[in-house]
């Protein structure tokens, strides 16, 4: 019986850790947080911290936007809210977005956010209700990160000074 | 073999190979997947070490045990597979012409290997040379070749290093504590071979002996 029992008990074991194995390898999470928050996630028992989130909002708006990812991050730290990666995003395209040109480093991390958040969103797809933002979708915002960062004629006509930051 | 060998720490010494395997820290932590050819090298090396007596699959799953019993064995010998497979994975340069040679390097020695030792002992001696040569190739002489140079001198001898190999031999920089995984890894894993069922063999004592051969003798 208890021979038996030891079986068993091994045999859980090992499919517990050969299904944490292939979630590593598939999710690649970075730190510590990322591994709880995930696996929170995956039982959906994951939730972000609301009061730094709505701090991250605040600062935000007000365009203090470098303070308002570390609230973000603070809000959302292993990653797992489409929302609050949509605002990261966001906030990377208004960091990087200049008259003349565009940050290609702000935007290819605005870019990873903005497909994390896709990732994120149930069926792809997330509509943001606010009325202070030029773009409402990540779909939107994602079109615009990559159009900045691919090198057009466009990029060349003198009128995109007059453009304008959504 | 115990059930809390079979069931428990057979299985987690194998597991923590296959999951430590594909770590590779850099600027950030990567769990890089096995390539396909390394597949290919864990088919053969799961080969070697049957021929080489070191693995007796038949010892964890045959009609005979219980069917958890099977599936406990049924988790050994894809685990053994599996972290054979991460151990390639480890071992294997990430790119370039190193890549490819320790890939043909590898192929030939397992073949070497299985065409070449019959006994347990030489088998797993075998295996911790190609893979203990392999370590010391791509963590120590191929890690040296991609640092990045401190020195004047190391970075124009580098500089003309990658210029006459067409930039096919440095590697991509892994952080120092990539070197000690991939060796605390290698050792679980050698320990992990050890550990594993090899075929039973009878010993018979001189009396048993002169009785079967009796035996025989009367039946003739």
């Amino acid at each position: 019986m208890q021979d038996r029992s030891i079986r068993v008990f091994g045999l859980v074991l090992s499919i517990c850790y050969a299904t944490g194995i292939l979630w590593l390898y598939i999710r690649q999470p970075q730190t510590v947080a990322e591994v709880t928050g995930g696996l929170a996630a995956s039982v959906g028992a994951y939730r972000i911290d609301q009061r730094a989130f709505d701090d991250g909002l605040a600062l935000f708006h007000r365009d203090e936007l470098e303070a308002s990812r570390a609230a973000f991050e603070r809000a959302d730290p292993a990653g797992r809210d489409a929302l609050t990666q949509f605002y990261i995003a966001y906030s990377y395209y208004r960091s990087g977005w200049g008259r003349l040109y565009q940050d290609d480093v702000y935007f290819k991390q605005g870019l990873e956010r903005a497909d994390k958040a896709i990732e994120l969103a149930p069926d792809g797809r997330l509509i943001v209700d606010d009325r202070r933002l030029g773009m409402h979708s990540a779909d939107e915002l994602r079109a615009e990160l990559a159009q900045g960062l691919r090198t057009e004629v466009s990029d060349f006509n003198p009128m995109r000074v007059f453009g304008t930051r959504k | 073999m115990k059930a809390t060998t079979e069931a428990i720490y057979l299985p987690l010494v194998l597991f923590t190979v296959i999951l430590f395997g594909g770590i590779r820290v850099a600027d950030r932590i990567v769990f890089a997947p096995p390539p396909l050819f390394t597949l290919v090298l864990g088919v053969m090396l799961f080969g070697v070490l049957v021929r080489g007596q070191v693995f007796a699959p038949d010892r964890l799953m045959n009609s005979s045990r219980s069917p958890i019993s099977n599936l406990n064995g049924l988790v050994v010998v894809l685990a053994t597979f599996f972290a054979a497979t991460q151990a390639f994975n480890l071992v294997i340069p990430e790119a370039g012409l190193p890549f490819v040679l320790f890939n043909v390097f590898l192929f030939v020695l397992l073949l070497n290997t299985m065409a070449g030792s019959h006994d347990r002992l030489s088998v797993l001696r075998s295996l911790a040379v190609v893979t203990g040569a392999a370590f010391v190739l791509k963590f120590v002489v191929l890690a040296a070749l991609s640092e990045p140079g401190d020195s004047t001198l190391k970075r124009v001898l580098q500089t003309m290093l990658e210029g006459v190999t067409l930039g096919t031999l440095t590697q991509p920089v892994l952080h120092r504590a990539s070197g000690y995984l991939a060796f605390f890894t290698l050792v679980l894993f050698m320990v992990g071979l050890a550990m594993l069922p090899g075929p039973t063999h009878v010993k018979l004592v001189p009396a048993d002996r002169s009785r079967i051969v009796a035996l025989i003798e009367s039946d003739e």
